[in-house]
């Protein structure tokens, strides 16, 4: 695999039964990058991230994470990265700060990273209250400083700003944005907005039916866009053709 | 390496995930009632017991342990459904599950725990049974070390059932289903024939046995089989682990 990448899929495939939720896909996320995963509803991001935490198990395909690969180094990939998948995961019985507080001695990490995980989401206010009592945006911000916590090298966020208000947004956006720089973390966001991650991300991957249709820099989106002639003054626009072309070409395949 | 300290921790960090889910209410109340059943009979009829002949703690068991073998079966069953249902609750599990730790790591913190939980039940009912004894019968000869080795003796035999209400919880994402499950177990093993050699190491079932039905040898080779049904529990656990994967 190449230095730069820090994870690296090889055809990684997913069947349930006779559907394929994720096909060959071959991802190549450089290492210190935002790279947001982009694809509409059911497109298999979610699916693909389970995958690189061992939660699912690819039908066929591999990985590389960190030159770490997969099965054979699941533990040591898994204490690289922190996730955030789908909804957030905790224990409803506990408050926020015991929350992480499970997550620190499994993770073996210093006292202070519990504080700093909910300053960082601006959850220390509520660090005491019982998690199943949390707002929806608070147990965003509560899965967020889960995977957060430690600033592990590897970012897995499925999704991360669903559910917050428009300032929890922005404060996650930015975040997400200045982590490479401060803690030389690799990010893997996830969307259903282009013009949302092209504000936090360097490299986009764009999945429809569990196919990548691209991958690369925004400049190198938009020449691809402008060369099968679809619009590129707005990046909403160029992402539902490129999907609507996408769905019309399946159409004709099957 | 530092990763290897994490399976030696995990029930310890079981434990925290319990609070405020009444399962240590829950032990202690059920200990509670077991310890009831001695008492409460003996004092609505104890000249049909006092009269017996033979060793009181004999006679004491005979009378009580069925019903006090059932309530803690079904607190085995209670305490695994209330372990999975915190970690499914809130899907607090798929975070489990994503981080650096053995599979089956989850489910034998989870085994420790319930474990030491039953010898609370069955310390407060073995105190029970020793002041029935102190105050209605007068022989009192040896009655430690007998107490001793019936507590030990039925805390194993609850082992089984404990890995396989276990397993079962890990199973079911709803509690209920695993609630459900659990009790209609309970109450088909009490309906098996009390005799026969394998329904007595059935999980559900082994708990009603009683150390002075068998001899020295023949308690130990059930202590080894129970121990043995706990390990397979434990490896069908890590398959099921595997399978799963594929379908989710
Ligand atoms: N356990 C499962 N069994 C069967 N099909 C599944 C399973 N999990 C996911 N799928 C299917 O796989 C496809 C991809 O799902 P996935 O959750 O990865 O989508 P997604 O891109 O994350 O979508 P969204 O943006 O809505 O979150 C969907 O069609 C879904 O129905
Ligand atoms: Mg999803």
């Amino acid at each position: 695999m190449s230095e730069m990448n820090i994870i690296e899929t090889q055809n990684l495939t997913k069947t349930y039964g006779d559907f394929t939720a994720v096909s060959h896909l071959n991802l190549h996320i450089k290492k210190g990058s935002v790279y947001g995963f982009l694809g509409p509803n059911g497109a298999g991001k979610s699916t693909t991230m389970k995958m690189l935490l061992g939660l699912a198990k690819p039908t066929s395909g591999s990985f590389h994470i960190n030159r770490k690969s997969y099965p054979k180094d699941r533990i040591a990939i898994l204490r690289d990265m922190g996730s955030f998948i789908e909804a957030p995961a905790f224990y409803g019985n506990l408050t926020g700060e015991e929350n992480l507080e499970i997550l620190r001695r499994i993770l073996q990490l210093p006292k202070s990273a519990v504080a700093d995980a909910l300053e960082l989401t601006g959850l220390t206010e509520h660090r005491k209250r019982q998690a199943k009592k949390y707002s929806l945006g608070m147990k965003q911000r509560l899965g967020l400083a889960g995977a957060l916590l430690g600033h592990p090298p590897i970012l897995i966020l499925d999704e991360p700003t669903n559910g917050l208000d428009p300032i929890g947004i922005h404060e996650i956006r930015t975040l997400v944005r200045s982590l490479p720089e401060k803690y030389d973390c690799t990010v893997l966001v996830s969307s259903h907005l282009l013009p949302e991650v092209e504000l936090m991300a360097d490299d986009f991957g764009i999945l429809n039916h569990g196919r990548l249709l691209f991958e690369g820099t925004m400049d190198a989106l938009k020449r691809t866009a402008e060369n099968a002639g679809l619009p590129t003054y707005n990046l909403e626009e160029t992402f539902l053709s490129l999907i609507d072309m996408d769905n019309r070409n399946r159409g004709e395949r099957i | 390496m530092s990763g290897t300290r994490v399976p030696f921790l995990q029930p310890f960090l079981e434990t925290r995930k319990l609070r405020r889910t009444g399962f240590c209410p829950a032990f202690l109340g059920g200990g509670l009632l077991g310890a009831l059943v001695p008492a409460v009979n003996m004092a609505v009829r104890a000249e049909s017991f006092t009269s017996q002949s033979g060793s009181p703690f004999r006679i004491l068991m005979d009378a009580n342990w069925q019903l006090m073998a059932q309530l803690n079966i079904f607190l085995v069953v209670c305490g695994a459904c209330i372990l999975y249902h915190t970690e499914y609750a809130d899907n607090g599990i798929q975070k489990a599950r994503s981080l650096p730790m053995r599979p089956l790591c989850l489910f034998l913190g989870k085994l420790t725990i319930l474990a030491v939980s039953c010898l609370l039940p069955l310390c407060i009912e073995a105190l029970s049974l020793l002041l029935c004894r102190a105050h209605w019968f007068s022989d009192s000869a040896g009655a430690g070390r007998q107490l001793l080795a019936g507590l030990a003796f039925e805390l194993v035999l609850l082992l089984p059932t404990a890995a396989a209400m276990l397993f079962l919880s890990s199973m079911c994402q709803n509690m209920w289903i695993s609630l459900g499950a659990g009790v209609i177990l309970v109450f088909f093993s009490s309906m098996l024939p009390q005799g026969s050699a394998a329904v007595a190491l059935m999980p559900f079932a082994s708990p009603y046995r009683m150390l002075h039905q068998f001899s020295g040898r023949e308690a130990l080779w059930m202590c080894a089989l129970c121990l043995g049904e706990v390990l397979l529990f434990c490896a069908a656990e890590r398959i099921y682990h595997n399978i799963r994967r594929c379908f989710s």
